[in-house]
């Protein structure tokens, strides 16, 4: 079952990579011409921790923007991604903008990375959109802590378990639930021919199997981990990526609830240590 | 320091809490005679996560703890206890029941507002801190709690919170359905209190509340997990739960253990939304 969910998911990945390189969001000239990838929101929280020389994992990586992008800021990285697409993609664009030597990309599963994965890290890192795609978070918690050196940062800066609840018809009114937030009956199936990076694509594999999780599934098996809980910041807007009606884009280039701009919280960052 | 509770809304949740322990001393809800003859006012949960830690001698300090069961049934599992309550009523209450029981060698009760706590209970350390139940939403700051909280921690101490689910705190029945809604805000603004009517009480829905108003604050995770963590105190675990103590509306259901559930309109209850959590945190040993 699990591997049925996997190899669809895998599939719309693949696929996915070839829009997204071509696509405004991901901006892979920008990029190029020497712009990062990541937010003020990574760059504000983990950055103080990514030094010359830092070494740093990050998981799912799509093609590899934001890994690349720590890398100009000093750090020896490590992305990984199930997509053989996203990978070599990777390692094409880490060959262009000069980054090869300090930039590795392995194509696993992240929950399978110990089998062909053998060193520690400063910093594991991983973000938006990421969870969504995994089943198991105790596993995974063991595999965050199993990857990080004594003292090592583990962040993550994700979109908020709340806004995966609200029914595709919510409006400013009226915020009805239509997701659960506890997913004791498996992930949900989707099945949508567009992509959140173009709502014009037309994508062949359309099937997803999605997991919404709530803070105490995401902290407790990392604290289990032996990671010391640092801090939780949760903020009422989020970067653009979530392709509901209910959301509208500000002036700051953040996305909020329409109506809701400063009391729903739509995203959230969570910082961890590795017990010493 | 200043008060962060507004002189009005300090003095209308008082009036609501006084009028509230009239009500919930009669009330089938809380079973004073139950309790008198021997049952746990705990649930199930708290036992089960907090219980291995209470023993005999064990001292506790049970903060915002209304008229006192609670904070009595953890005296009759040994504990040594402190309840403190912002309620005259309810302490006068909550002694009352310490006689008759006869706990009064093992119960003590502080008439205070939480925020002046320190001023009542001076350098006093305790084993355990514990919260539950529609507490925090009547706090407008969080970090003065924790604060109180890591003070009279000792060393290697535990403080145990079981409450209502930051998410439910924003939901508001959908009119004419037996379904939910996010109405209210998610996130702390601990100068914006949610003023409303009161309507009866979770314990008796149809009590007479006329006049009365509550003044209650939103939180968050962030917010309730950054102040505890700002006061020093290591968090242990985060437990989410589908289930409440009390009914949010008339149409919830209860089920054997005294857990209310959202009705899934087929007859069976829904699992998918968080209406409770607990928190266990430790303070650090020396």
């Amino acid at each position: 079952m699990l591997d049925d969910y996997l190899k669809a998911n895998l599939a719309n990945w693949d696929e996915a990579v070839g829009v997204h390189v071509n696509s405004e969001m991901y901006d892979i000239a920008g990029f190029k011409a020497g712009k990062t990838s990541l937010h003020q929101i990574e760059i504000d929280e983990l950055g103080p921790s990514v030094h010359e020389g830092t070494t740093l994992l990050h998981l799912q990586c799509h093609f590899g923007l934001d890994t690349l992008s720590w890398a100009r800021r000093g750090a020896v990285v490590t992305g990984v991604d199930f997509s053989g697409e996203g990978v070599a993609t990777a390692r094409g664009l880490a060959d262009e903008v000069g980054l090869s030597a300090r930039a590795t990309f392995v194509k696993s599963d992240v929950l399978a990375l110990p089998d062909s994965l053998q060193s520690r890290f400063d910093v594991v890192f991983t973000s938006w959109g990421a969870l969504i795609w995994i089943g198991d978070l105790e596993r995974w918690a063991q595999v965050v802590a199993h990857f990080l050196k004594p003292g090592g940062v583990f962040y993550i800066a994700e979109f908020h378990p709340y806004v995966f609840l609200l029914a595709d018809d919510s409006s400013r009114d009226s915020l009805r639930i239509g997701y659960p937030y506890f997913m004791h009956g498996g992930p949900q199936r989707f099945d949508e021919p567009d992509d959140y990076a173009d709502r014009e694509a037309r994508m062949q594999h359309t099937v997803t199997f999605e997991w919404n999780h709530g803070f105490g599934e995401i902290l407790d098996p990392l604290l289990r981990s032996g990671l010391r809980f640092e801090f939780l910041h949760e903020f009422p807007h989020t970067i653009v990526g979530l392709p509901f009606p209910f959301l509208e884009l500000c002036e700051d280039g953040l996305q909020r609830v329409k109506g809701h701009h400063d009391d729903f919280p739509l995203s959230f960052s969570l910082k961890m240590i590795k017990e010493g | 320091m200043t008060d962060p509770i507004p002189a009005e809304a300090r003095a209308a949740n008082l009036r609501l809490w006084n009028a509230w322990t009239r009500v919930h001393e009669r009330s089938s809800y809380y079973d004073v005679e139950g309790f008198k003859a021997g049952a746990t006012s705990l649930h199930p949960l708290e036992l089960e996560e907090l219980g291995a830690l209470v023993r005999e001698g064990t001292t506790l300090l049970h903060l915002q703890c209304h008229f006192g069961m609670d904070t009595l049934s953890w005296a009759r599992l040994g504990a040594d206890v402190v309840g403190l309550d912002l309620s005259d009523e309810a302490i006068r209450l909550a002694r009352r029941l310490t006689d008759e029981v006869g706990l009064s060698r093992r119960a003590e009760f502080v008439c205070a507002d939480l925020y002046d706590a320190d001023a009542h209970l001076g350098s006093r350390l305790f084993d355990i801190v514990f919260v539950s139940w529609g507490a925090i939403e009547w706090l407008p700051d969080l970090e003065r709690w924790a604060g109180i909280i890591a003070r009279h921690l000792a060393p290697g101490g535990t403080f145990y919170m079981a409450e209502i689910h930051p998410f439910a705190g924003g939901l508001d029945e959908v009119p004419g359905e037996h379904d939910v809604r996010v109405k209210y805000r998610l996130l702390p603004a601990p100068d914006q209190p949610d003023v409303e009517p009161v309507e009866g009480s979770y314990a008796d829905r149809c009590a007479d509340t006329t006049g009365l108003v509550a003044y209650g604050w939103a939180h968050s995770f962030a917010e309730i997990l950054g102040a505890l963590t700002g006061a020093g105190l290591r968090v242990e675990h985060l437990h989410e739960f589908p289930t409440s103590p009390a009914p949010f509306w008339d149409w919830m259901v209860q089920d054997e253990a005294r857990w209310w559930w959202l009705p899934d309109g087929e007859g069976g209850l829904r699992e998918d939304l968080p209406l409770s959590f607990s928190i266990r945190a430790t303070k650090p040993a020396g």
